[in-house]
């Protein structure tokens, strides 16, 4: 009921449309009954009443008849259609708004093959109902209701009489009904799944085919595509034992009508006459039943889709918007004061304080796994703090409006995304109104632009998700041209230089130094020669601050960052030192 | 090749032809039994749901007025049994027709995934992969209607309709070639509308895969999207691929529907010829009673044939993902096994390179003439520019992509002459862009040899310096990480990454890039025991920390695709060229502080 009610929520914006076209059901319905009528009459009256007369205007009538009843039909079909597109419409459209607004911390527990299968295959399901179950629902209900008044109207008892085997109908209706449901959740489930496994071939199919793990993947594949096929043969189990007694069950009507009514018309309680017209209604009653068990099934399966896709729209973002958005203050100061984070297993980060002022660069130095990332992922706001504030432009970051908040600052996060378009897309991600001169000036700060002008496509040779067919080196700097060409406010670079070679590296640490006038610049990296003429670095253990200053500062302290630097310098060559 | 993205159209390179069908045919027949023995009993049941009105029309025209309530009751009974051998029979129908359908669209989809395996790196690499994957997941459940219920319906109606006219040829022969004036008319419109119809489906099929691919991507690339505030462009950008997605449904279906009209109005019109003509040829060729069991059948003969039209629909519709499935599994894979490739027997680990040329694409060269030679054992490094094409050659000792000339030789074997798995079992690859897939820790490293022990893994983790950061973990190699996950950093996605490539045990490791997100304390550490690690074992170092790559047997400065200098670390350093120059950079970025 909870799923019907939301989805009614969409629908009821067409609900005049879809009385409209619930309106033109029940008239083609009425006129179906036409030509077998006409055809009736044809037979009794022209054929053997051999009134020849009447054979022109009653098949003008059925001629007419049928094109208005087609005509109207193609025309509900259509209204129909129209309005389960609209109404999926909007919901695709909240749920990729939805999307777009969720959290890192959603995105990092949710696999995406799971919400292709909502965005999909759920739907789908969706899209069915709307388009379909609905009008035939509201058909046979009203089909059913129309004949049961028509009954009654003509005899009660015999109708009562009849009526006395729906109750029986109704028991298994309702068993299908209980039991089909967590059939078609587990169905959709495992066609999650199957999008999953799918999905992850495709993405790793580096990995799959480096390892030559070809057969692992299909056997792996074959385990979820079989249980794909056992789930829905589960299901139709069900299918199979309620839906032939509901169709029997139907069949029965016309057997209790026949012998009641037979024995009644015998007793003098009822005409022939009578009989007869009961007969002629009881497809009435018997077709909706019929389709009842196939409704029930679509409606379930519809309760399982619109479930998982309302729990979706439902899911809410643990970053709440601030509301702050004032343009003309400072957004280059920041300030980390005692901050603690933990992603749930363990602190992340413990008691992180620092202030970086416009124009400066904090490096931060650390083991892989010590906190880094994540501490410019706070910056953004990704995630929130557990404990402490970070206060950007002398403001709490829960306070900023979130897109005022990001729009200052550049990132470009270690694990490089390309999306599949043109270079020139990519590098204009965060400023889509930029022109080309300015797309190929970021590029040139990023040192990019070299060798993207000498591929045979330039600017316009599109790459794909991963960025693949570049080097790790060429997509960092492509990255780079798309956080240098917001010209934010803060510059963010994390592990940016990793697989750029050291020429480069010099030449974009210079055009950085360069361009830095009121930027504050953060910098993750490993090699000393990218840290080493920051402001502030920060060395990071376990999530803590251990040491902070400068490059000459840390040297003299003689620890963790003193062994790095031994360890990358220290054995220097002896014969180069000397041809120096 | 041109790079497909989410708002381009996918060109179709083959047109469909009945082939396709006959295709589809092919995975229907192994159920062939199944399917003849369902249409009987369905046959059957259609027997027994006829009997019922004429079992009311006893009753009505005899036993009641007869008052003859035992002959009312026997009659009962008879529709009883009629329902329940009617009900045995659904009860069958249901599931035959299930287990078909699922059976035949399981055989599919596992075709076309095995089939995937097969294609190479570019066929991944020039489309977005939310188009790969509405292919084997949403257009193969497309067919699952067509599959269950179309194909034993068309039997069926196939058969009645051959019978009712059967019975209308022996009331009257000519009667019946006029009942039938309508076919060609029928078959007019529908040729007339298939292009129509064709081409909407197409185009639907062709929005959908484009739909599929931006929300792929975007689900994938949101942190970046997040971070650069695009969220409301995003949204106009899906909101015009939805709109294009909703737009080809509406027009597709205002083709689909046409069919249901036409033939309701041709089958009107015909039984309008027969009334007309019937009734002038009373005592003139018919008699009263033939004409009136003549139009009762004429009425029955139209609906198996709305029937079939039905199902012609729903080919057309299915044969817009048809033709795209196939035309997946036509998709030659660009490296596959000579026919006479043999196994790669256990290597020594010796890899020559001679006169290697190859470039991605046929127009451009992105290495020229290569050649080295690495004897067992040894470490090359490979250092140059970004670009220059280091992980170019390391992609064609897997044979990830075929060289344009020159040869590549591992112990005297050219790779081309072995088959592909037993090449790329004995290499451990580690690969610039290390992937995760969801699941334990543990199950990731596991994925180098399937077979491990949980000690081999550890022991393998420990050997890369992975260990420590795993054990940290709350669940340890039991915690569950995924493909986007923060619960690994990159530097401990590269360490699980490389201890995945180890527990392979290759005797060719390649390495690359494999320490450039690791701090360089664990990098030491992971060197100390690099020594031992690659024992017995040639290996392939791509890196920028010069710290990494001095100790390696031979060192290869590439640029433009070229090996420019060669040698070790010390020779290249006597050398004093592009090698030295790049280390004294190095010394000199030192020396500018």
């Amino acid at each position: 009921m909870q799923s019907l009610r939301w989805a009614w929520g969409y629908i009821r914006k067409y609900k005049m449309r879809m009385f409209f076209g619930l309106a033109l059901v029940l008239l083609v319905s009425t006129l179906n009954m036409a030509n077998p009528y006409l055809a009736g009459r044809i037979v009794d009256d022209v054929i053997y009443g051999n009134n020849r007369s009447l054979l022109w205007p009653m098949l003008g009538l059925m001629v007419g008849c049928t094109v208005i009843r087609t005509i109207v039909r193609y025309g509900y079909q259509l209204m129909f259609e129209n309005i389960s597109q609209n109404v999926i419409f909007k919901m695709r459209e909240n749920l990729f708004e939805r999307l777009m607004g969720l959290d890192f911390s959603f995105y990092d527990r949710t696999k995406t093959g799971d919400i292709m299968a909502r965005m999909t295959g759920d739907m789908e399901a969706i899209r069915h109902f709307t388009a379909w179950t609905i009008y035939m629902i509201v058909e046979n209900v009203t089909i059913f209701i129309f004949a049961v008044t028509f009954m009654f109207s003509i005899h009660v008892p015999l109708t009562l009489a009849i009526l006395v085997v729906t109750p029986i109908i109704g028991f298994f209706a309702f068993r299908l009904s209980n039991d089909v449901k967590p059939t078609f959740t587990e169905i959709r489930n495992q066609f999650a799944k199957l999008n999953s496994v799918v999905q992850e071939n495709i993405s790793g199919n580096r990995v799959v085919k480096a390892f030559a793990k070809e057969n692992y993947e299909i056997e792996k594949f074959s385990n979820e595509n079989e249980t794909f096929r056992a789930r829905n043969l589960q299901s139709a189990r069900i299918w199979e034992k309620y839906l032939p007694v509901l169709d029997s069950l139907a069949g029965v009507l016309t057997v209790v009508m026949i012998l009641t009514g037979g024995i009644m018309v015998i007793n003098g309680s009822l005409t022939i006459g009578e009989l007869v017209m009961f007969n002629s209604l009881i497809w009435a009653l018997n077709n909706p039943i019929r389709s009842a068990g196939w409704l029930i099934n679509d409606v379930q399966r519809f309760i399982a889709s619109a479930e998982k896709v309302e729990e979706l729209l439902l899911t809410k973002s643990q970053i709440i918007n601030g509301n702050h958005q004032n343009v003309q203050e400072k957004q280059a100061d920041i300030e980390f004061d005692h901050v603690y984070f933990s992603y749930g297993n363990g602190p992340a980060l413990e008691d992180i304080s620092f202030t970086a002022k416009p124009g400066q660069t904090i490096a931060i130095i650390g083991p892989t796994g010590s906190g880094k990332s994540t501490l410019v992922h706070l910056l953004n706001r990704f995630y929130d703090v557990t404990e402490g504030a970070i206060y950007v432009g002398g403001r709490n970051v829960k306070e900023w409006h979130l897109h005022q908040l990001r729009s200052s600052m550049g990132m470009v996060m270690q694990d490089i995304f390309l999306f599949s378009d043109t270079i020139e897309g990519n590098i204009a991600y965060g400023s889509p109104n930029a022109s080309i001169e300015a797309v190929q000036i970021a590029a040139g700060q990023a040192e990019a632009h070299e060798f993207i002008a000498s591929l045979p496509d330039g600017y316009d040779t599109i790459v794909g998700e991963r960025g693949v067919g570049l080097s790790g080196g060429q997509k960092q700097r492509i990255a780079l041209a798309r956080a240098l060409l917001k010209n934010p406010k803060v510059l963010i670079l994390d592990d940016t230089t990793s697989s750029v070679d050291m020429e480069t590296e010099e030449r974009i640490q210079k055009t950085l130094n360069s361009i830095q006038e009121g930027k504050t610049c953060f910098i993750i990296a490993h090699r000393i020669s990218s840290v080493k003429e920051a402001d502030l670095i920060l060395v990071l253990n376990n999530g803590r601050i251990i040491e902070r200053g400068t490059h000459d500062q840390l040297l003299m302290q003689r620890g963790y960052y003193y062994n790095v630097f031994q360890n990358q310098y220290g054995n220097f060559d002896i014969h180069l030192m000397a041809g120096m | 090749m041109a790079r497909n993205k989410f708002n381009v159209d996918e060109e179709l390179e083959t047109p469909f032809s009945i082939a396709h069908l006959k295709r589809l045919l092919v995975y229907v027949k192994p159920y062939k039994t199944k399917i003849m023995i369902t249409v009987l009993i369905m046959l059957a049941a259609s027997g027994a749901n006829l009997i019922g009105p004429y079992l009311i029309k006893q009753a009505i025209d005899k036993e009641i007025p007869g008052k003859n309530i035992e002959g009312l009751a026997a009659l009962s009974g008879i529709y009883l049994v009629a329902l329940t051998v009617t009900g045995i029979c659904m009860k069958f129908r249901i599931r035959m027709m299930s287990q078909i359908g699922h059976s035949v669209i399981k055989n599919i989809r596992r075709d076309l995934f095995t089939h995937l395996q097969k294609l190479s790196f570019s066929f991944f690499d020039s489309r977005p992969h939310g188009k790969i994957l509405v292919r084997v997941v949403n257009y193969v459940n497309s067919l699952s209607d067509l599959l269950s219920n179309g194909l034993i319906n068309l039997i069926t109606d196939l058969f009645s309709l051959l019978v009712i006219i059967g019975f209308m040829f022996s009331i009257n022969a000519k009667l019946t070639l006029f009942a039938m004036a309508g076919f060609p008319i029928l078959a007019l419109i529908i040729f007339l509308i298939k292009n129509a119809q064709r081409k909407a489906w197409q185009n639907l099929s062709n929005k959908q895969s484009n739909l599929n691919a931006y929300i792929h991507e975007s689900i994938n690339g949101i942190k970046v999207t997040q971070a650069f505030v695009r969220e409301e462009e995003n949204k106009k950008i899906f909101h015009g691929v939805s709109n294009g997605y909703k737009t080809s449904w509406l027009k597709a279906v205002r083709v689909h529907f046409l069919l249901w009209p036409a033939i309701e109005n041709i089958s009107v019109l015909t039984v309008t010829l027969i009334y007309v003509l019937g009734v002038g040829m009373i005592g003139n060729g018919i008699t009263v009673g033939a004409l009136v069991a003549f139009v009762g059948y004429i009425w029955m003969f139209w609906t198996p044939l709305a029937n079939i039209g039905n199902f012609y629909n729903a080919i057309i519709n299915a044969s817009a993902y048809l033709e795209r499935i196939f035309e997946m599994m036509d998709e030659k894979p660009e490296i596959s096994d000579r026919p006479n490739a043999k196994e790669l027997p256990i290597i020594k680990g010796k890899v020559e390179f001679d006169n290697v040329v190859f470039g991605y694409e046929t127009t451009t060269r992105n290495l020229n003439q290569i050649s080295f030679k690495a004897n067992p054992g040894e470490s090359i490094a490979i250092v140059g520019p970004t670009g220059a094409g280091k992980t170019t050659i390391v992609s064609l000792l897997s044979r990830f992509y075929d060289i344009g000339s020159g040869e590549i030789r591992i112990d005297d074997m050219n790779i081309e002459t072995v088959t592909i798995s037993s090449l790329r079992k004995q290499m451990g690859v580690m690969l610039q862009d290390p992937f995760i897939f969801s699941g334990t820790i543990i199950d990731n490293i596991r994925y180098g040899r399937l077979d491990a022990s949980d000690e081999e893994v550890i022991a393998a983790a420990k050997a890369v310096q992975a260990h420590p950061f795993i054990s940290q973990l709350k669940q340890g190699y039991y915690t569950e990480v995924n493909e986007r996950g923060s619960v690994l950093s990159n530097g401990q996605r590269q360490l699980i990454s490389f201890a995945r490539a180890l527990l392979a045990d290759p005797k060719i490791l390649i390495l690359d890039e494999a320490t450039s997100s690791i701090d360089t304390e664990t990098e030491l550490a992971l060197q100390k025991g690099l020594e031992t690690l690659l024992a017995g074992r040639t290996s392939f170092i791509i890196a920028h920390r010069l710290s990494t790559i001095q100790n390696a047997s031979k060192i290869l400065y590439i640029d433009k695709g070229m090996i420019l200098e060669e040698g070790t670390h010390d020779e290249l350093i006597r050398l004093r060229g592009l090698y030295w120059k790049l280390y004294s950079s190095y010394y000199s970025s030192l020396r500018a502080i």
